[in-house]
């Protein structure tokens, strides 16, 4: 099969049972996204196919035939973050930083659509996603803090 | 720098001290630290201490690579399955593992006849649903998962017992124990008379209140990557503790602790779960010793949820007597706790002996053995649960005496540690609950409620909102956060400047590493991005404990800056003979070495970089508390809910907290756990609960979605607050712990909330919509 990640062609040769999340994981080493409950309840393993926020451990690999997959790897690194990034390390939205890629993620999906929501836009966006050590009030001060950054950078 | 409060600070080097764990005492030996820095007092002027720092790993954790272990992919690595029971009790009379092996792409079975004994894994006699009776290990993840499915276990079921009244009927619901109490008999602990005491008493309340089984639901799940090379082990975990768990391995497979190395580099979240290594420890440590090559075993959100400890539910009946004023003269808790199979942590009674001042005071705790999943401490073990009884208790007295229920609170504030008579080093409780009033408009509060319900009446959309009813609710807390020894760091210089502060701790999420970060730098007198904390790998770093019990920051902090005040002064000495000058003329400030009084200075870079490979380092370690003086945190919590007397849902608007933690490090990072032990307190007081079929035994509510954590829909509006000061008398940091206490009274807040709202009490938690409206309907 064939599919883009991160902006760079992939060709897998991959059973028909192989979800995304273990494409991403297993076979490419893409470790950024994460496992935690492997069956849709969390988030934590969001990434984006065409843009849109999908939940990789319930989607089949060869199901993103032909398709563009961002994941946080290609959201930005240590060195080129992107402005959600900074803004979740200003607003310190990570306690553990497991949830975190994919808060990102979805928080990206977000910003794509609305570039400036509100509070309880940020809310119903994330509200699949789970954090257990409670840092959902500064992922959403974050979100907003990045939205002004990019706005501002637009309008710049 | 003898001192004369420090036990045996002039009988020797090696003393026997007391230290408060999870709210146990432990005795424990301490090495005397060869010298004591003198303590920071609340007015010291510090620079990197007490400064909102930004987490140092904040980049990778966003980027999403900080060295999860479930993240490790070593060259070859295999993935191991666990397979469990699903009856609550039996015996395993046949392990079909035919159709597992013959699956391709397995590469090894496990089952008890191919464990040391020691690890206790896949014992054949099973005493809860969910416990490991064999492991499979294939070349990915997908095929150890399919082939665990595959495996068949003939067992013959036995009667079990799932509920404290079960288990006193009933025999020994597994090996090793003689009848099913803890302790083989309920827990009593009494001073004073109560009995006495209530019968003299001016008023006497008596309520009876449940709490529910609670599940950590870390993120990262318990997970461990095996490596072997010769008759050396490495161990990636996920763990609250990497000494612990090289301590477990090293002991189950029977080989020298030197040849045993722990990692964790981060780790996605613990609460308690994860402070031991478990049967994925040891099953990855077999398999990759069987195979020769690396194997992870990552415990599936399943298994987590029904095997990797939870917090047990509890039944309080509390009473309490009083004078017609409101000052206590008794209290008296009855409490049953169904633990599980094992992993015994403080009880709801301790709460009841140390938060309100009182002569009489008795707990009667009876923990029983029941065929379900070990506990585990979970955050406040035992004070999350007691404060629930004890505050709607305390509501109750409020109200019978016609008592505001903060005023209540306020003439019973304990000025002195009652479980041992002697002083707190400090405690400005009376404080936080000044504060917080103010913060959350308490005593505004009965106009608050009025114009809400004006506001509802007048509401142009006709009814909407006459059926919302406000309320208010207020919660203490009391937990010891000394931590204490044994502790140690070194800090080395390398000779471009930079320091390496060394510690066996681990960082949970917390910041731990910021943390050590800030103190190395503020004593060494160094830039913040010139000092990097190395933690997290038993091969690099000298012991530190476990990071439980809010007993990090207290236990590594004052090890962390003798450290640096060790290593400053060498490297003074080194600047003073480059200089030309006294050590005592010399001082640091932003990584440079500074002539006082003049403007000749050094960097800390140009002093290395001259001594070339002759290295400047440091050795710190912790000495032990004040004997005579408790060490705890304190703070009280308020409250603000709306609930929908229709539907029943409650909704926490708001919560306002505020503690006493002695000196904050970071208060960010502060104001991050503070939140998180908020979050988790209010999904303990509306959402969380583990429900078990009484009939078949089994947890029926397992995954993220029917276990109903806290989400961003959920979330009030969160106003954290620490009292500035220090805690001098505690340590020379003059820290104290914060983890905790910061869960501890959201729940019972929040349950005076929905009380005040709807002027009947819900005294079963989680307060869900149908219990709810049944406490409406008088149920």
């Amino acid at each position: 099969m064939n599919l883009s990640i991160n902006g760079q062609p992939v060709a897998a040769d991959v059973p028909g049972s192989t979800t995304l999340l273990e494409l991403l994981r297993d076979t490419l080493a893409l470790t950024g996204t994460k496992r935690a409950c492997d069956i849709g309840e969390c988030g934590a393993c969001t990434v984006l196919v065409d843009g849109r926020p999908i939940y990789a451990c319930l989607t089949l690999a060869h199901a993103c035939e032909g398709q563009s997959v961002r994941t946080i790897e290609g959201l930005g690194a240590p060195g080129t973050p992107h402005a959600l990034q900074d803004a979740f390390v200003a607003e310190d939205a990570a306690q553990c930083g497991f949830c975190t890629p994919g808060q990102l993620m979805a928080a990206a999906a977000l910003l794509a659509e609305n570039a400036d929501p509100s509070d309880a836009e940020v809310i119903a966006a994330l509200s699949g996603n789970l954090c257990r050590c409670g840092t959902y009030p500064k992922i959403v001060r974050a979100v907003r803090r990045a939205a002004t950054t990019l706005r501002t950078a637009t309008d710049g | 720098m003898a001192d004369a409060s420090k036990p045996g600070a002039a009988k020797g080097r090696f003393v026997t001290t007391t230290v408060e764990v999870e709210g146990r005492t432990e005795q424990r030996v301490v090495e005397m630290p060869a010298f004591e820095p003198e303590p920071w007092g609340a007015d010291a002027q510090l620079t990197h201490v007490g400064a909102r720092a930004l987490r140092t790993d904040g980049a990778l954790k966003t980027t999403g690579h900080p060295g999860y272990t479930t993240d490790i992919r070593r060259a070859n690595q295999a993935y191991a399955a666990i397979v469990r029971a699903t009856v609550p009790r039996g015996r395993i009379t046949a392990v079909d593992l035919g159709a597992a092996r013959a699956l391709p792409g397995v590469l090894d079975v496990l089952i008890a006849a191919d464990v040391p004994a020691r690890t206790r894994l896949f014992n054949a006699e099973i005493t809860y649903t969910g416990q490991p009776i064999a492991a499979v290990c294939a070349i990915t993840q997908e095929i150890a998962d399919a082939a665990a499915r595959l495996v068949r276990a003939a067992v013959e079921s036995l009667p079990f017992a799932v509920t404290v009244e079960q288990a006193l009927e009933s025999g020994p619901v597994r090996p090793r124990i003689e009848n099913n109490l803890v302790g083989g008999k309920p827990l009593v602990l009494e001073r004073g008379d109560v009995a006495q005491a209530l019968a003299a008493a001016d008023v006497t309340i008596t309520r009876e209140v449940r709490t529910p089984c609670a599940l950590h639901s870390a993120m990262e799940p318990h997970c461990a990557v095996a490596e072997w090379d010769g008759d050396h082990l490495t161990v990636w975990e996920s763990t609250q503790g990497i000494y612990r768990v090289r301590d477990n391995v090293a002991k189950a497979l029977g080989i020298p602790l030197t040849n045993v190395r722990v990692i964790c580099e981060a780790m996605g979240g613990g609460f308690g779960a994860k402070n031991f290594a478990g049967p994925h420890t040891y099953i990855a440590a077999i398999f990759a010793q069987r195979l020769g090559r690396a194997v992870a075993c990552t415990v599936d959100r399943l298994g987590e949820q029904i095997d990797t400890g939870n917090r047990p539910s509890s039944w309080q009946r509390i009473t309490l007597g009083a004078t017609r004023d409101g000052r206590l003269t008794a209290i008296d808790l009855e409490a049953r706790i169904p633990i599980g199979v094992g992993g015994a942590e403080g009880g709801p009674g301790g709460i009841y002996h140390e938060l309100y001042a009182c002569p009489n005071v008795r707990t009667r705790e009876t923990s029983a053995f029941v065929n379900t999943a070990a506990m585990a401490a979970f955050r406040a073990p035992g004070h999350a649960e007691g404060s629930v009884g004890l505050e709607i208790a305390m509501n109750t007295l409020a109200r019978e005496l016609g008592i505001d229920p903060l005023e209540l609170r306020m003439r019973n504030f304990a000025t002195r540690d009652q479980k041992k008579d002697r002083p707190y080093t400090g405690n400005r409780l009376a404080e936080c609950y000044e504060e917080g009033a103010r913060r959350i408009g308490w005593h505004g509060r009965e106009a608050t409620k009025a114009a809400v319900i004006k506001a509802a009446a007048t509401n142009s959309a006709g009814s909407r909102g006459a059926h919302l009813k406000r309320g208010y609710g207020v919660a203490a807390q009391v937990w010891s956060t000394g931590g204490g020894p044994p502790c140690y760091c070194n800090i080395r210089f390398n000779n471009d400047g930079t320091a390496d502060v060394m510690a066996g701790s681990q960082d949970l999420g917390t910041g731990t590493r910021t943390i050590l970060a800030q103190v190395a730098a503020e004593a060494l007198g160094h830039t913040l991005s010139g000092v990097r904390a190395v933690i997290g790998d038993t091969a690099s770093a000298p012991f530190a404990g476990n990071s439980w019990g809010s007993m990090t920051v207290a236990s590594l902090a004052p090890a962390v800056r003798m450290a640096a005040e060790d290593a400053r002064r060498s490297l003074l000495d080194a600047a003073a003979g480059l200089l030309g000058v006294s050590a005592a003329d010399l001082e640091t400030r932003d990584g440079r070495v500074m002539v006082r009084d003049t403007d000749r200075s050094l960097s800390f870079a140009e002093v290395t970089a001259k001594l070339g490979n002759v290295m400047i380092q440091g050795q710190g370690s912790r000495g032990p508390n004040p004997q005579d003086a408790g060490i705890v945190t304190t703070g009280a919590q308020f409250a603000e809910i709306e609930v929908d007397t229709e539907t029943g849902v409650v909704r926490v608007l708001r919560i306002v907290a505020v503690h006493d933690a002695g000196r904050i490090v970071n208060p960010t990072l502060a104001e991050s756990q503070l939140e998180g032990g908020i979050i988790q307190g209010l999904g303990f007081a509306l959402f969380e609960e583990r429900r078990l079929d009484a009939r078949f035994g089994m947890p029926l509510n397992v995954g993220l979605h029917e276990y109903k954590v806290p989400t961003h829909a959920d979330m009030p509006l969160i106003d954290g607050h620490f009292l500035d000061g220090a805690d001098p008398k505690a340590n020379h940091v003059g820290v104290r712990g914060i983890a905790e206490p910061a869960i501890i009274p959201t729940a019972p807040a929040i349950a005076g909330a929905v009380a005040d709202a709807l002027g009947v009490e819900v005294n079963e938690l989680p307060m869900t919509p149908w219990r709810v409206l049944g406490a409406l309907r008088g149920d």
